[in-house]
């Protein structure tokens, strides 16, 4: 039983991302990395807004907390790349800490704008007033500063896959972790009803803040992952205009669900990459395609598989579904 | 003046929601296992009082005292904390969570895993526990809330029109409930059906346009008829 249910948890982890490996495979290495980072990024967004209700339109801005903690890192104090990761989590757990309390207690339009006017806040902070740091719009490069690592080297970008999806592996593991515990159980609470979360006797600030400062770090950990992949940072990475990334992507792939990520980053990435090569207002499909999302139901593309997936399996299994659990 | 006996003791309660006024000088106490009910028409303020005691609506002035501690200030969670839980009257539970995860919600805050009297008190809770919340009909609902609220063995249980719109069946299972719940816990119960009132009540307030108009003691005096000349 304990074999068939460990099974059950981790099949459907295992596929997913036996499917990015195949990613690598058949596509270009640039590709596959932008995926992996771009699915973590996603993730921290995908559990602020499926998990807990939040829709934040500032994610650029803790992606840039961990970029330029690490960037900072490489840059003028050392060339471990790994080193650099680390402080770039710390930094967004740090930073996520700090504000999330003020934050938090917004809902709804006002949580989506104050993270927007932070996203807004570091571009010109990173841009202007720190230009003599951060080398403003030419940006910080440190790639070739970077040391070489043993065991994985992450300064070639053939081992910095294998790194980056070890990390998504884990990260994925982690919200499923918590989407299966109390924590989780409590998170969608809040989000169907702050008030009745109350009665029970939970803080839902508490539990507000404890997924911000989870989801954000995540985050940071993404604009980490991206400063050591590029060798390269600069404002750019919290431009206004790319405010919607994560939200679009966690749209794309389908809110709440623990695959949408990884769906929604191939999706967005691949659309990226071949529709801009054969036609340059590739943004405008990505417009359409949303659209057409919201109106045919705001699932998604993975919560739109989902069921028909679970109907094939049990067509094959000849089972029926024993409960219903929350959207995988 | 508070009794020693008594787990609340309300007085001289004011509440408003901004300029409107919704109670004034409200006085109640509440002894332990004592089943209190408050009775009023719509609008006369009866769940305002019952959100007021769980800490959701910040009183003008008065003083909730449970246990030799104040209550007035204090954050919802804090109040169930003590073992004071509000059942709401709109019956809506965590819809997308199963029955299982809603209790298990109960269970983590109060720590307390023994799901046992739950289900005495309501078996079809155990049949329908891996069925998500959203699906069970109105009365189900009610025995999932009544049920979670219990977890952990509260002092005092706020409920607010617990039969309102059930089937008279399901109102004569609450009705039991209730009975039995009262030899370990009080209640505090905010009910329409003066029948049911009288049924289960030790002590009735009868309120009208935010104030006490009675306060009847004794199952003698709890009449429907007795109950109804205040409304």
């Amino acid at each position: 039983m304990a074999a068939m249910s460990f099974v059950r948890w981790w099949w459907g982890l295992l596929l997913a991302f036996a499917l990015v490996a195949l990613v690598r495979v058949f596509l270009p290495l640039p590709f596959a990395n932008e995926i992996i980072i771009f699915s973590i990024y996603t993730m921290g967004c995908n559990y602020l807004l499926g998990r807990i209700g939040l829709i934040s339109f500032g994610q650029p801005a803790y992606l840039a907390v961990g970029a330029y903690a690490a960037a900072f890192y490489l840059f003028y104090f050392g060339n471990n790349p790994y080193v650099g990761i680390l402080i770039g989590i710390a930094a967004g757990f740090l930073v996520s800490l700090a504000i999330g309390p003020l934050f938090v207690r917004l809902r709804g339009d006002y949580f989506a704008l104050v993270n927007l006017a932070l996203s807004v806040i570091i571009f010109y902070l990173m841009q202007k007033v720190l230009a003599g740091i951060t080398h403003g719009d030419n940006g910080l490069w440190f790639l070739t500063n970077l040391a070489s690592t043993p065991v994985l080297d992450l300064s070639r970008p053939d081992q910095f896959f294998i790194f980056g999806f070890l990390v998504a592996f884990v990260i994925w593991a982690f919200f499923k972790y918590l989407d299966d515990s109390i924590f989780g159980a409590c998170c969608l609470a809040t989000k169907l009803n702050e008030d009745k979360v109350k009665f029970l006797g939970y803080s839902s600030f508490n539990i507000r803040l404890t997924a911000f400062v989870i989801a954000n770090t995540t985050t940071a950990l993404a604009g980490a992952m991206y400063a050591v992949y590029l060798g390269f940072v600069s404002p750019e990475i919290t431009s206004p205009a790319r405010a919607a990334d994560p939200v679009v992507v966690t749209i794309l792939g389908g809110v709440g669900t623990l695959y949408g990520p990884l769906v929604g980053s191939i999706v967005y990435t691949g659309m990226k990459d071949v529709l801009s090569k054969v036609f340059g207002n590739w943004e405008l499909v990505i417009g359409f395609v949303l659209v057409f999302i919201m109106l045919a139901g705001e699932k998604g593309i993975w919560g739109s598989l989902q069921p028909l997936l679970e109907k094939m399996v049990l067509r094959v299994t000849g089972k029926t579904a024993e409960r219903g659990g929350s959207g995988q | 003046m508070t009794n020693t006996d008594d787990i609340l003791t309300v007085s001289g309660l004011n509440v408003a929601y901004g300029e409107s006024k919704a109670l004034f000088d409200i006085a109640m106490d509440v002894r332990a296992c004592q089943v209190v009910a408050c009775v009023g028409r719509n609008g006369a303020g009866k769940s305002t009082l019952l959100k007021s005691i769980a800490g959701f609506l910040k009183p003008t002035s008065g003083t909730i005292i449970s246990d030799g501690a104040s209550l007035v200030g204090m954050s919802a969670f804090a109040v169930a904390g003590k073992g004071i839980k509000y059942i709401p009257q709109d019956k809506k539970v965590f819809s997308d969570l199963t029955v299982q995860e809603n209790l298990e919600l109960g269970s983590y805050a109060s720590q307390d895993y023994d799901w046992a009297p739950v289900f005495d008190y309501f078996p079809k809770l155990k049949i329908l526990i891996d069925r998500k919340a959203g699906h069970l009909s109105g009365g189900e609902r009610q025995m999932l809330m009544i049920g979670r609220a219990i977890l952990g063995g509260p002092k005092l249980l706020l409920v607010d029109e617990p039969t309102e719109g059930l089937a008279p069946s399901i109102v004569m299972h609450l009705r039991d409930v209730f009975k039995e719940l009262a030899k370990k816990t009080a209640l505090v119960v905010v009910e329409q059906n003066l029948p049911l009132v009288c049924a289960i009540a030790d002590k009735v307030y009868a309120l009208k346009e935010g104030r006490i108009m009675a306060e009847l003691t004794g199952r003698a005096s709890i009449t429907p008829e007795a109950c109804e000349q205040y409304l």
